[in-house]
């Protein structure tokens, strides 16, 4: 298929910037870097999939893990409760997609802002003992033009509501039209004096640079979008970055370590092409966008001499503090036909309870959404089902209870807090190695208790929530026992003023390495309320403009 | 039993040979097509059978999932020990279906049972590439309209919300 010019490097030559992974934050990097005119190397580690390639593909998807890395794929994953354990391995630990524009492709693209709270919680609500809550080091009106930057250059649709933080700009797009899962969720939250309002969705509700709307086809979360109606980085950024003739793509291209001089400087990041042969691009800086498994994991296995405890890591909070938020689910079923599996995944939010007052004697926050159960997917839901009702799991009962569970269900989902804690991380397993022979990511965590209160505590309001609106058949949960693994992975190599307790300045520059900068969900300080990416993207056009600075100052 | 349906059960079963499989044997294939066809029967919506669930298993035991298959290899062992024991007979497939749900319900609480189901519902719904879902008979089951694209109102309570102006 036609593909945009693209800039061609020599890996002998030094580039301004390598780029690693082009996902939520690393396309727009791209993008930015490319737009000001340095010459950029991108290295993604999966393929270039674009919308004809996208299928509602449930069993290669999600059962053989095609869109991600996974223990399936040659990229082994362990995980273990607590540092005493040894860590087993897993099919699938912490989940991120394997292609251009990384897991932006395959996302819900629920784009909550973050608030001016979550960026100064610690010092508002008192620091938290046995935990690493803290202040970040830029506010939300530091991040605010940025928020706009994403609602219009990325696209999401959405209606300012009672609750959200000032914006600047307009969203682009109208909301989404409701669907029967929040009609109900609507009317349940009124009736317990609470004010639902449209969510934001990086989905086009109508066509929008150059992009058509949404056609509903219910298949997104955990999908790629076949019309180009999701608003991924693979779709809004790459284009744009690879038109510019300073950006080069390399796919397939899996990074295995940065390269440091005698001064400390990173001087060439080394990766397998796809051949499998080691190659090495000579560059004069590194922006590491792999997300918040990879990005601690290549500073990690970049221990050298000079360096012996992992790059940028004389903190020791590299691969720490990881938060993955929480979550919890209610499912009930509902006397006429909601047919939720159709359209988006969410179209309205109660976020009334973002801040948790203190009287409850834990720290925790966040929002509920209405959905379908099992993503709205048939093969999901039939598995499900059973559990979810409590009927009959084989033989015709099972069977024939299938049509209408599947037509008159909802969920009502809980998404809330996670603080940060140095016991909760991504380290490099002793044990196991991936196909390329690097050690698998070994992920640590244990929820706190006030995260796991905050979980039960919004399973409890959704449950009054669906008694409210007249459910039956109703079933709730939540990781009671504690999170195995998550999608959202977050603060492991933060950002802070102080070098002792974080990785990354508010330039997004490591603290011990002046060429080296990282942004993707391991900046973040905390972990907002559950729906990391509208944050994650807002960072990286903010880093872009900071490292652009620093580069116009020779200061890099 | 009435004739018609045991010559068409016959059919079916003479229909599954060894060759049409890539990693099942013959036998194999006719006991896990037995199990799938019980655990979605054939009622007013096709089946297990229709959709050629059986396939779907061959096709994805196949790929990768080695411990999978010995742990199904090793449960049809024992689920035929049970065969025998309870109705003298060497196969599951053999049974009469009251039969077959007897069996089934003593072990639907052991991993291959949960192993089994779930081979045997991903291949009601997973694409036909993988060799289930024939036709897409699968959603046929669950009510899912494979049109690929919709537009408001997809439900009742969307369209009344609309119609009373909340």
């Amino acid at each position: 298929m036609a593909r945009a010019p693209s800039a061609n490097f020599n890996t002998r030559e030094e580039v301004d910037f390598v780029v690693v992974g082009s996902g939520a934050a690393g396309g727009i990097m791209a993008k930015e870097l490319a737009t000001f005119g340095y010459s950029v190397v991108v290295l993604e580690q999966g393929p270039h999939l674009q919308a004809p390639d996208f299928k509602h593909d449930e069993w290669g998807y999600e059962h053989n893990n095609d869109l991600v890395w996974s223990t399936r794929h040659g990229n082994r994953q362990t995980f273990r409760r607590n540092e005493n354990e040894e860590a087993v391995l897993e099919e699938r630990v912490l989940g991120y997609a394997h292609n251009v524009g990384g897991s932006s492709v395959h996302y819900s693209g629920n784009f909550w802002r973050f608030r001016p709270i979550d960026f100064i919680e610690a010092s508002m609500r008192g620091t938290i003992a046995g935990t690493n809550f803290a202040d970040w080091p830029i506010t939300y009106e530091d991040l605010e033009p940025y928020y706009s930057k994403v609602d219009w250059e990325i696209g999401v649709s959405g209606l300012q509501g009672p609750w959200d933080p000032p914006r600047s700009r307009d969203y682009p797009c109208p909301p989404m039209p409701i669907k029967g899962s929040d009609v109900l969720l609507e009317r349940a939250a009124k009736q317990l004096g609470l004010t639902p309002y449209p969510a934001p969705v990086a989905i086009l509700s109508q066509p929008h640079n150059g992009r058509p709307g949404c056609i509903h086809c219910g298949f997104c979360n955990g999908y790629g979008c076949e019309v180009n109606a999701k608003s991924s980085s693979m779709v809004t950024m790459i284009p744009l970055a690879l038109a510019t003739g300073n950006c080069e793509l390399r796919i397939m291209s899996t990074v295995s370590q940065l390269n440091t001089s005698d001064a400390g400087r990173v001087t060439e990041v080394v990766y397998f092409d796809e051949s499998g042969t080691e190659q090495a691009q000579r560059t004069k800086a590194v922006v590491l966008c792999a997300n918040g498994a990879e990005t601690p994991r290549t500073l990690l296995m970049s221990a050298n001499s000079m360096f012996p405890d992992g790059l940028a890591n004389s903190s020791g909070f590299v691969g720490q503090n990881l938060m993955f938020n929480g979550y919890s689910s209610v499912v009930g079923l509902f006397d006429e036909p909601v047919n939720g599996w159709k359209s988006v995944p969410t179209t309205r939010v109660v976020h009334d309870f973002y801040e948790f007052d203190e009287s409850l004697g834990f720290y925790g926050g966040g929002g509920i959404d209405g959905r379908h159960p099992s993503q709205g997917t048939p093969m999901e839901f039939a598995l499900d089902a059973p559990n979810l009702f409590g009927t009959p799991s084989w033989g015709a009962e099972f069977k024939d209870n299938l049509a209408y569970q599947f037509s008159h269900c909802a969920a009502f989902d809980g998404h809330s807090t996670s603080l940060p804690l140095a016991t909760n991380n991504v380290t490099l397993d002793p044990n196991y190695q991936d196909d390329f022979g690097r050690p698998a990511i070994r992920c640590t965590y244990m929820d706190h208790p006030d995260d796991l209160a905050t979980m039960e505590w919004f399973m409890d309001k959704s449950i009054e929530l669906m008694e409210a609106v007249g459910a039956t058949n109703i079933s709730a949960s939540y990781p009671a026992e504690g999170q195995n693994g998550n999608v959202h992975l977050l603060g492991t190599c933060r950002m802070g003023n102080d070098p002792v307790t974080s990785v990354i300045n508010s330039d997004h520059r490591a603290h011990d390495v002046p060429n080296l900068f990282m942004c993707d969900g391991s900046s973040l300080v905390t972990g907002g309320r559950g729906q990391p990416t509208m944050t994650i993207m807002a960072l990286a056009f903010r880093a872009a403009d900071r490292i652009n600075q620093l580069a116009k100052n020779n200061s890099i | 039993m009435p004739v018609i349906l045991a010559a068409c059960r016959e059919a079916q079963r003479a229909s599954l040979v060894g060759e049409d499989f890539l990693i099942l044997s013959e036998e194999e294939a006719k006991e896990f097509d037995a199990i799938a066809a019980r655990i979605i029967p054939t009622t007013a919506t096709p089946g297990a059978r229709q959709a050629g669930v059986i396939y779907f298993i061959d096709q994805v035991l196949g790929d990768r999932r080695e411990e999978q298959l010995a742990l199904l290899r090793e449960g049809l062992g024992e689920l035929q020990a049970e065969t025998s024991v309870r109705f003298d007979a060497a196969y599951f497939y053999l049974l009469e279906e009251a039969q077959q749900d007897e069996i089934l319900a003593s072990i639907d609480t052991t991993s291959f049972f949960s192993t089994i189901r779930y081979l045997s519902v991903a291949g009601m719904f997973a694409l036909p590439e993988y060799g289930g879902n024939r036709d897409f008979v699968g959603y046929q089951v669950i009510g899912y309209e494979n049109q690929g694209a919709w537009t408001a109102p997809y439900g009742f309570y969307d369209a009344d919300f609309v119609e009373r102006g909340e």
